[in-house]
């Protein structure tokens, strides 16, 4: 957020995941809070948010996700990490259990916002993080 | 704390006979088994029958899931069975799809051939209690192929199956994951559809309104939107695909969210039987009672269900449970404990049945029909939720009907922005859930509860075990079943698909191949993910 008054935060539900409620959600509280939104949607491979952050060049990645393998989210990391992208903090969202939870964190995720997360909890959080970088 | 009914009406203290005012018992309510059926649709209410007491299991591999079954069976959940896809199968794509394989198993049981469906139904009966498979419209066609194709094979009567494989074409509008193109999916459902009903199958389509209430949607527009599909999707059968009304009225079963709004959830449901039999009478020119009865089951809210302290949940879902049977209903399937965690664990799965017994058991509940009609409270809801829904059914109708509304976003913006409203009154304090914000611990305080999960590998056991058969089946045959299920789908919209599906089905073509198909022959790529091609050479 170098050059840029506004933070940037991609919203996407990952792979074949059709609960879009969440994310809808969380990208209008973002917006309300005066961020920009890059909502991607449902069916977004890995490799298609990647694309996507840097064409956007986003300063936050948010990933909704609703009981999975999350073998999708650790594709999300590496694919990161091979594009130099590490500054990029991803944060998750949704129906994920802590032992799963535990290890996206070891994993690289940087932070995991639980149901029933307050707006203003995930708002500070984004805010901070992004300060921190700068 | 807010005092308003779920969908903003203020609520007041106390109600009295002023507030039904106008109100005609005989007109208006009737007695069970009469119509308008507000009271339901037996005199002598659960002492016929209790509700179906049934719990959703799927998960992981077609040999996992039916473990599950077998267990529930030895829980005691004989009278009916409910199985939930997988992700891939339900866009549809195959296991050994570049993406199915990262999700195969996930959040449900992979159902992408007859193979897998012969292994779910291993040691289990296909008649005696009720088969209900979930999770996708598009899956409908292949999942009735199924049962027709396993009933042949077992030498059972195909009319002595009972239950619903096939779903409504909006899911993928409310949050679930459908991939085929509107049109192409309304098409496929009425293909099944008229398959059932023209063949006399017992087997209902799920038209159901908790997809829609599960992502935000308050309980007028839920009734809202359940009469508007109701009304469009079943007028499609009886307007085009020639279908008397009287045989159509038996397709449908609705799957209502019961949340912890407990008078409100009764009255709904209530108001909901009245709306359809007037819809039957004045629409379709109902020519007897039976076809003014709408199926009704009950899932108590995943969407209630909370993260935090999530024993709490077991009251809630005694609380849901309660108001679904109270409201009255022909089954039961009960969000767990650990909703918000992951697919049910069997310690979840065995808690919410029990519940389920407790409730018909120990309450007494089954000994009396619609008892709280005649409160002023919930006859006033009743009317309130029917007047609501019928100003919001309006403004359907004048978009063009649901078909139209859901095409121009009006169904999902209303969602939506009733979805930010709960979120908001929720934050603010307005209104309260234990454990959310209220009696709130710290994270390291909270109990913990065993969870079921699917691994990365199994996603790949089940995509690897796919690839492989798939190369040991009778080839030329299925090419052959393939070609022509192709040139069929070419003929048009009202020639049904399901004959040539069915022959397909038995060949083991898979629901990535077959779907695929159809896609093509409707112009579309055979991929929904346009990552692979058609392994058919189709003239």
């Amino acid at each position: 957020m170098t050059d840029r008054q506004r933070i940037k935060v991609l919203i996407s539900v990952i792979g074949l995941d059709g609960h879009f409620t969440g994310a809808e959600l969380v990208s209008r509280i973002l917006m309300d809070a005066g961020m920009e939104v890059v909502y991607l949607g449902i069916y977004q491979t890995p490799e298609m948010i990647v694309n996507a952050a840097i064409q956007e060049s986003v300063d936050v990645i948010g990933i909704s996700s609703h009981a999975s393998n999350y073998e999708q989210i650790h594709l999300l990391i590496d694919l990161l990490k091979k594009n130099n992208m590490n500054d990029v903090p991803v944060i998750c969202g949704g129906a994920i259990p802590k032992q799963h939870a535990e290890v996206l964190i070891k994993k690289g995720v940087s932070k995991i916002f639980p149901p029933q997360s307050t707006s203003e909890s995930i708002v500070e959080y984004i805010v901070s993080t992004v300060k921190e970088k700068a | 704390m807010k005092r308003e009914t779920d969908y903003g009406y203020e609520i007041k203290p106390v109600y009295t006979p002023k507030d039904i005012e106008g109100l005609d018992y005989t007109r208006d309510v009737g007695d069970p088994g009469s119509y308008p059926f507000v009271r339901g649709y037996y005199p002598n209410g659960y002492r016929n029958r209790v509700w179906t007491r049934r719990m959703t299991a799927g998960l992981g591999s077609s040999m996992r899931t039916n473990e599950s079954l077998k267990q529930y069976r030895a829980m005691g959940q004989t009278q009916g069975m409910l199985v939930i896809c997988d992700r891939p199968s339900a866009l549809p794509i195959d296991a050994d799809h570049p993406v199915g394989r990262r999700e195969a198993g996930v959040l449900g049981w992979h159902e992408a051939s007859l193979l897998e469906f012969e292994e779910l139904m291993d040691g289990i009966p296909l008649t005696g209690q009720s088969i209900t498979l979930l999770g996708s419209s598009a899956m409908s066609a292949m999942r009735l192929a199924y049962i027709v194709v396993l009933a042949e094979k077992r030498g059972v009567d195909l009319k002595e199956v009972h239950g619903s494989v096939t779903e409504y074409p909006f899911c993928h509008t409310f949050g679930q994951t459908d991939h085929l193109p509107l049109d192409l999916l309304i098409k496929l459902w009425l293909d099944s559809s008229e398959y059932i009903v023209r063949n006399k199958i017992r087997m209902r389509s799920g038209i159901l309104s908790q997809h829609f209430q599960e992502s935000g949607g308050n309980n007028a527009q839920a009734l809202a939107v359940e009469i508007a599909q109701l009304k469009e999707l079943l007028g499609l059968l009886v307007n085009e695909r020639g279908l008397d009304w009287e045989d159509v009225a038996f397709l449908p079963y609705e799957l209502s969210s019961i949340g912890m709004r407990f008078f409100e959830e009764i009255a709904k449901v209530r108001a909901l039987r009245r709306m359809f039999a007037k819809m039957a009478r004045e629409t379709f020119h109902a020519r007897s009672d039976k076809a003014c009865q709408l199926l009704i089951s009950v899932h108590t809210s995943g969407r209630t269900m909370a993260y935090q302290q999530p024993l709490n949940n077991i009251a809630r879902c005694a609380i849901e449970t309660l108001a679904g049977a109270i409201a009255g209903c022909t089954a039961i399937d009960n969000a767990c404990l650990d909703n918000a965690h992951a697919e049910p664990s069997p310690f979840a799965a065995r808690m919410s049945l029990n519940t389920q017994h407790i409730v018909s058991d120990e309450t007494g509940v089954t000994d009396v029909t619609d008892p709280l009609a005649g409160s002023y409270y919930v006859e006033y809801l009743t009317n309130k939720v029917e007047a609501e829904a019928y100003k919001i059914l309006q403004q359907i109708e004048e978009q063009g009907g649901m078909i139209a509304a859901v095409k121009k976003g009006y169904v999902h913006n209303m969602m939506e922005e009733s979805a930010r409203k709960k979120q908001k009154e929720v934050e603010s304090g307005e209104r309260l859930i234990v454990g959310v914000n209220e009696l709130v611990i710290p994270p390291e305080e909270e109990e913990a509860i065993p969870i079921q999960s699917v691994e990365a590998s199994d996603a790949e056991e089940i995509a690897q075990r796919m690839e492989n058969w798939k190369k040991t089946r009778d080839i030329p045959l299925l090419k052959e079943k393939i070609a022509r299920l192709y040139s069929d789908a070419k003929k048009g919209d009202k020639y049904n698909l399901m004959p040539s599906i069915i022959e397909a089905v038995k060949a083991y073509g898979t629901a990535g191949e077959i779907m695929g198909v159809i896609r093509m022959a409707y112009g579309y790529h055979y991929d929904p993910l346009e990552m692979i091609y058609c392994p058919f050479d189709l003239k």
